[in-house]
């Protein structure tokens, strides 16, 4: 393995790691915030937190790319403070999250709803407030799942493609991933790269299916 | 990225061609398709050709636009095209094995440019000005394969700028993603075909790389043996040598017949 490969390899790993700190604390805020807590609004959010699941990825990363372009909304105001994101390892781990954040906030989701009342009101009743309450109680009870949800969210970072090649592009010892890596590896002929980024992405996946099966088990 | 679609597409395009029955396709050698997988920086010109053709012959032509690269790597895994006009010579060596050799022309030549964004226009003395620290970022096509990647580091090469350009370029999939780079502000300049940048609204011409100190650029055009409508291929590819053709693509900016080496 050489080192632009070995490279590649940490990179992405670190990026996807990168991406599920992002996304855990805004992802388990939300995904409280929909399990037990009613407001205006409520179904735009759980279906705009859910779009990048079933919006084609590419999609995705052209709304993220007009956004953090030089002449999108956000970008011209990050732009102007000396920040740039596209074509950066910063749009990388920003592509992750998004792809990642809908699969943490419904696997959250489902271990907040889990979580029996009763404690919630047996610790109020003993004087806890919210915070403490959802500190002690409820987040401890359904950190199985935000757990898991973490998981599934980095293993969906790890593979991200379409998204991150829009926004980050294929720049090598920049912004190359993994998926990246070998769809540009194949298209430009270098098939022997790609065959050693695919046994790579094999091998990952394999080790993150056996870690979270053997997690599922435990529970 | 383009690439993906371009893919499906032309699976889509592979399926469909091999589902038709021969006797669906026309009788008498009327009503047939033509698939042909061109390089995308002729998009535009073989848009504006196709139904020229087609008025003419009948053959309804099915663009399969993408990468030179790509289209050759379809090409290698058995794509059913009839015809290839690639952006460089590598690409069409690259399916020696799968065209007809006897076939093979140089249709077309062209010229390198370098693209801004039109909010921040420029005109560049010469490609040195990329040197400039405002120049931050520089998109070109992949110098792995992309012809266009390929032929703008060739000449950067040449004028001897590569190595201390290489940390500000961003390779992309195709001349026309590059393009895009710079016309979403994401890349200060963008090293593509002249003719790329009179299609954009947002991308404006710095500089154009004349044909006399560049890179020599050449779009050889080749039957490729896995087509269903040899014929077809081989009539259109007489087409886009006739003078109404040539006129086309000149008007488009492209070179054409393509000069002799000297």
């Amino acid at each position: 393995m050489n080192a632009e490969i070995r490279d590649i390899a940490i990179f992405t790993t670190l990026a996807a790691l990168a991406a599920t700190a992002v996304m855990l604390v805004p992802g388990v805020a939300v995904a409280w915030l929909l399990a037990r807590r009613q407001f205006p609004g409520k179904s735009l959010v759980e279906t705009i937190v859910s779009l990048p699941l079933v919006m084609p990825p590419v999609a995705t990363g052209l709304l993220l790319l007009w956004l953090f372009s030089r002449r999108g909304p956000l970008g011209a105001l990050l732009v102007r403070a000396g920040i740039e994101i596209v074509f950066t390892p910063a749009a990388v781990v920003i592509a992750m999250a998004v792809m990642g954040l809908p699969l943490l906030v419904r696997t959250a989701r489902a271990g907040f709803e889990q979580v029996t009342r009763r404690y919630e009101q047996i610790a109020e009743t003993l004087g806890a407030g919210p915070w403490r309450v959802f500190s002690t109680v409820t987040l401890p009870l359904a950190a199985r799942n935000i757990l898991a949800g973490a998981m599934l969210g980095f293993s969906r970072a790890l593979g991200e493609f379409g998204a991150t090649i829009v926004v980050a592009g294929s720049i090598p010892g920049r912004t190359r991933t993994l998926a990246v890596g070998i769809y540009t590896f194949t298209e430009t002929g270098q098939d022997q790269q790609a065959a050693v980024l695919l046994v790579i992405s094999v091998s990952i996946a394999f080790l993150a299916v056996l870690a979270s099966n053997r997690l599922a088990r435990e529970s | 990225m383009v690439g993906v679609f371009r893919w499906t597409a032309m699976a889509a395009a592979v399926c469909v061609a091999m589902a038709l029955p021969a006797g669906a396709q026309g009788r008498g050698g009327s009503n047939r398709q033509v698939v042909v997988s061109a390089a995308i920086s002729l998009t535009e010109v073989l848009q504006q050709l196709a139904p020229i053709y087609q008025a003419r012959t009948g053959d309804r032509v099915v663009l399969n636009l993408g990468s030179s690269n790509t289209l050759a790597r379809q090409i290698t895994f058995g794509a059913g095209v009839d015809l290839f006009i690639s952006a460089d010579e590598a690409q069409m060596n690259a399916v020696a094995a799968q065209i007809d050799p006897a076939t093979r022309v140089d249709l077309l030549s062209n010229q390198l440019a370098i693209a801004v964004p039109d909010d921040r226009p420029r005109v560049m003395a010469s490609a040195r000005d990329l040197l400039d620290p405002a120049v931050r970022r520089i998109a070109i096509g992949d110098p792995a394969a992309v012809p266009a990647g390929v032929y703008a580091r060739q000449y950067l090469q040449t004028i001897g700028i590569w190595s201390d350009l290489a940390m500000k370029m961003v390779p992309s999939g195709s001349v026309r993603l590059a393009l895009s780079a710079v016309e979403s502000g994401a890349a200060d300049a963008a090293i593509v075909y002249h003719t790329d940048i009179a299609t954009s609204a947002h991308a404006r011409e710095a500089l154009i790389i004349p044909a006399a100190g560049g890179p020599r650029i050449v779009y050889p055009a080749a039957l490729v043996r896995a087509g269903k409508n040899p014929d077809g291929g081989r009539r259109m590819l007489a087409f886009l040598r006739t003078p109404d053709a040539i006129a086309v693509f000149t008007r488009a900016g492209f070179i054409a017949p393509v000069p002799p080496r000297n």
